[in-house]
């Protein structure tokens, strides 16, 4: 910036007159000396106008720079935050004093004198560590993302607000009693989270994000506790199969589709519950029938409103492991039992570690801020762990209309009129945008075009699983446990148990939606035939207790076998299998097993599937002319123990391997028919298929697409083993042993604000989507996100995630977990006693 | 003496106001000394200069207290800068700076267009 001549050297006006020329115009001279102090005036209006501006409001991007960085108030304050050391706190509130202690390396833990405070306490240290997680978790599910960033988030506000986790968070918190344990609950934990906001406020000390997105959080509200609820079982259980299958349908036929995406897995599966089952007679399912222009129409008009919402929303693929050993298996004599639920990894992470001690909660393990109890973890007696069930909650029916009956669809014989709903979904830097919400009976309308689609979606009814979940905590033996289950709905759970007595079992809780005909893989019929009547009665869902076997295990895959008589989804709603299957490979073999070797399963690289397919490939190979790359990398494969780690080439070669095939097998198809869903969103199904093939039926049409000619799976692999050879050379260079996993493959912990060099990686990892450690694609995003060894034998309790219990990125608690968790190490979970025993801890003491 | 008082004075009303939560006081110190002081150079130099310490010693605190590089780093990256702690330094005192100085010189610049009174 330059200073106007005048301010920097204000002559006086005498000695201006000396110095002008006597030859210059008097007229001149005069208005240059007006002149001056005009411009200098006009040049510091305009600095002034555009500092005050910059600092007082935000543009564009950038917040108001005053508050946003002031060194008091703003951003900087992230420094004093990061710092935690022994406090004495007053909370609003509180009946009894209570004691947190928070271990070196960030966990909690929360010792109550009354329930009341333990979740009340909980909220005030959620909202210490993560307030602006928990604001943007609601604000997802309350359509309120605009309000702070802009229209960019306005698809995700419609949606969501479409959908309705906000109207059945309002459902549930009008329908619970007051005398119910888990509305004491909510209000606890709300005033702890409120007396949060007010402490941040008054000390300046709100996360230096609010600051620099430049809002205040609101007070918190149980309906924001339950709306957070809502996210994680859109996240688990909302899927867009049947709009995916109805586009493929339209371009591939009924018949190949039928064929491709059956109802049950074509591939072998290791179920956990093996029956006998329950006699009932259910609704059969209906063949694959084709899909009309129409249908088609108002399939792409969803499949555009779902595909433009952010990745992790809605439910993509399942990863998810959990299993259980009986003492007759274990070294240690006790029942083992592990879990590593796979889901987004961000940072900060979704699992927040604590124990909760109070006269009824003696619990430890992981919550979700924004909510008072663990959801996965143990108490004194027992330990559970969860992976989704993965079965059909989403069913799209195609409502009937007429010109005649306008705001009408016609339900069980008769005209009936939607229900409309209103919002005003506020938009910063823009206008405020109106939706109207159109309900039929069975759900919310998502799309218009075409046939109008409405989505009967399991999450939206109303549950109290918050209470459910308590009593989980409480339960002391397996019967407590299964009838504490009984009552929950969505997402539907493989809860893995044990107990400290010797006992373990597994249970599918959840809501398993059965309807009375049709084909609920496709969108239905909306006029009453195709409804969804009820769900699995409890004693009849996928569960087993105390196994001959010895053991327990779950891992997405398909619960039972074929002979079950409810329906339970098409294959495609289900994990292909492959993690499953080598937990078992695993758990079955001879031999005891310690907590060492869960650990080291949750950290298993072996891809099943290139067990079975590379002896196949290799096969084929045998009387196919290579080049002395292709020879190499085929006996790299020849020598492979499966294991996708880092510094392995047969890795390499086998993933792009697998890929070329599958390119090779479908992408005829999808060009020639057209098809208009990505290939990739159905990659896992059309993999089942693959494999299926590939190892009993070599001769499928499949092979054989147009423009190709007639080949067989052997033709198919030798192509697409050239392919995947030149692939590598190209991108990895002429030596196959220098393509290793590790240059291929990385995983990220991706900030949760989005914000790239607030990431973690992305760095060289192990392991792929099929392998037990999932970490699938190029660049892999989800994963473990919480692991959990317990062993009741030798009375050892071990847990890890990715990140750290801060969400302040200048915090040591940011990602000091994170190299624990990379090692596949495991952390010992301490009891509030043997923390505050440990060094470098801080304590505080919570008082009225 | 009376230029020194008001130096002291203003820049001790600048850094207490900043301490307080009220980030602004620098402009409005800058225009008390385009008021005051008469040259509008030194005015406008004595408000650049309140604002800069009025920013700068808070921040010098925090960095004893706690140490700024983390945040400094978490800053720069939630500002796509990498993790290039001096920016949002610079950018912190570059505010504290202008807010200073634009109040001085507008001030200085308002008061040159009213006619001084003669005798």
């Amino acid at each position: 910036m330059t200073l106007d001549p005048a301010v920097e050297a204000p002559a006086p006006k005498q000695k201006a007159r000396v110095k002008t020329p006597a030859a210059r115009p008097a007229r001149v001279v005069w208005r240059r000396r007006r002149g001056r102090p005009l411009l200098n005036l006009a040049a510091a209006l305009i600095v002034t106008a555009a500092v005050l501006y910059a600092a007082f409001l935000p543009a564009g991007p950038l917040p108001a720079l005053g508050p946003a960085f002031n060194p008091t108030t703003g951003a900087w304050t992230m420094a004093a935050d990061a710092q935690v050391t022994d406090r004495t706190l007053r909370l609003p509130g509180l009946q009894q004093p209570v004691r947190v202690v928070l271990e070196s390396n960030g966990t909690a833990h929360v010792v109550a004198q009354t329930d009341h405070d333990l979740f009340l306490a909980t909220g005030y240290v959620h909202a210490r560590f993560r307030l602006f997680q928990m604001d943007l978790m609601r604000r997802q599910g309350e359509g309120r993302l605009s309000e702070v960033f802009g229209k960019a988030a306005l698809d995700t506000d419609r949606f969501e607000l479409q959908l309705g986790l906000l109207r059945t968070a309002q459902l549930e918190w009008s329908q619970l009693p007051v005398g119910d344990p888990s509305h004491a609950a909510l209000l606890a934990y709300a005033q702890g989270v409120n007396d949060r906001i007010a402490e941040a406020e008054s000390t300046h000390q709100l996360d230096a994000m609010f600051t620099l997105v430049g809002y205040q959080p609101k007070q918190w509200t149980p309906i924001d506790t339950l709306v957070i609820k809502g996210d994680m079982t859109q996240t688990l259980s909302f899927d867009d199969t049947p709009i995916l299958v109805a586009l493929i349908n339209k371009s591939l036929g009924a018949d190949l589709t039928s064929e491709w995406f059956p109802v049950l897995p074509p591939n072998r599966q290791s179920p956990y519950d093996p029956g006998p089952y329950p006699k009932a007679a259910t609704a059969p399912i209906e063949t694959m029938r084709a899909v009309s222009d129409a249908e088609a129409q108002s399939a792409a008009a969803a499949y555009e409103v779902l595909e433009s919402l952010p990745k992790g929303l809605l439910k993509t693929e399942g990863a998810s492991n959990n299993w259980a050993v009986a003492p007759s298996k274990s070294t240690s004599g006790g029942a083992l039992l592990a879990g590593d639920p796979h889901l987004d990894l961000t940072l900060p992470s979704i699992w927040f570690q604590l124990t909760q001690d109070s006269p009824n909660f003696h619990v430890a393990g992981v919550s979700i801020p924004g909510t008072p109890g663990v959801l996965i973890g143990h108490n004194q007696h027992i330990a559970w762990s969860l992976t989704d069930a993965m079965n059909q909650q989403t069913f799209f029916y195609l409502e009937k209309q007429d010109a005649a009956h306008p705001n009408q669809y016609f339900w069980n014989g008769a005209w009936q009129t939607y229900k409309k709903v209103e919002y005003d979904i506020p938009v910063a830097g823009g206008a405020t945008q109106h939706l109207t919400v159109k309900l039929s009976v069975h759900g919310p309308v998502i799309a218009d075009r075409g046939l109008t689609t409405s989505v009967w979606w399991g999450g939206n009814l109303p549950s109290q699983d918050l209470g459910v979940l308590l009593r989980v905590t409480q339960a002391t033996d397996w019967k407590e446990f299964r009838d504490a289950l009984r009552d929950w709905h969505s997402p539907t759970h493989n809860f893995v148990y044990s107990d400290d007595r010797g006992n373990i079992g597994l249970i599918s809780a959840g809501y398993f939606p059965q309807i009375a005909k049709g084909r609920p893989g496709l969108p239905m019929a909306g006029t009453g035939e195709s409804d969804v009547t009820g769900t699995i009665p409890y004693d009849a869902i996928p569960q087993s207790y105390d196994p001959p076997s010895g053991f327990l295990w779950s891992a997405n895959q398909w619960q039972v076998t074929p002979d079950y008589p409810y329906y339970l989804g098409t294959a495609n709603f289900y994990d292909p299998g492959y993690r499953a299957n080598e937990i078992h490979r695993v758990l079955s073999a001879p031999g005891k097993l310690s907590a060492a070797d869960m650990a080291a399963l949750q950290t298993d690289t072996r891809d099943f599937l290139a067990s079975e397919i590379v002896p196949v490939l290799l096969q084929s190979l045998s009387s196919d002319q290579l080049n002395p790359t292709e020879s190499a990398a085929r006996d790299m494969l020849a020598s492979w123990d499966y294991r996708m780690e880092i510094n392995s080439a047969a890795a390499s070669v086998w993933w792009t391997f697998w890929q070329s095939y599958l390119g090779e097998t479908f992408d005829p198809w999808w060009k020639s028919r057209a098809v208009k869903v990505k290939r990739a969103d159905v990659n896992a199904m059309l993999g089942q298929d693959l494999e299926f093939w590939t190892l009993t039926d070599p001769v499928n049409r499949a092979f054989s697409a147009p423009g190709v000619g007639s080949r067989a799976a052997s033709d198919a692999e030798r192509t697409a083993f050239h392919k995947a050879v030149s692939t590598l050379r190209t991108s990895l260079g002429s030596s196959p042993r220098s393509w290793t996993w590790g240059r291929m493959h990385a995983r990220e912990l991706t900030n949760l604000a989005l914000v790239s060099d607030l990431s973690y990686g992305p760095r060289a990892e192990r392991g792929d989507g099929n392998t037990p450690l999932a970490a699938g694609g190029r660049i892999s995003t989800a994963g473990p996100s919480w692991r959990m060894v317990v062993d009741w034998g030798a009375g050892t309790f071990q847990g890890i995630y990715p990140g750290g219990q801060s969400e302040n990125p200048a915090s040591g608690w940011y990602t000091n977990l994170v190299e624990t968790w990379w090692d596949g190490r495991l952390d010992p979970m301490l009891s509030a006693d043997q923390a505050a025993a440990t060094s470098g801890v801080a304590t505080w003491k919570l008082q009225q | 003496m009376r230029l020194l008082v008001t130096i002291v004075t203003g820049l001790v009303v600048a850094i207490a106001g900043v301490l307080l939560g009220a980030w602004w006081t620098p402009f409005v110190i800058g225009v008390a000394f385009g008021l005051v002081v008469t040259r509008p150079v030194v005015s406008i130099g004595l408000g650049a200069a309140a604002g800069f310490l009025a920013w700068l010693l808070p921040l010098l605190g925090e960095e004893v207290r706690y140490g700024l590089g983390p945040t400094a780093a978490s800053l720069a990256a939630i500002m796509g800068f990498g993790h290039e702690g001096a920016i949002p330094v610079v950018l912190t005192l570059l505010v504290g700076t202008l807010l200073g100085l634009t109040g001085a010189w507008l001030t200085c610049a308002a008061r040159s267009l009213v006619p001084r009174k003669s005798g």
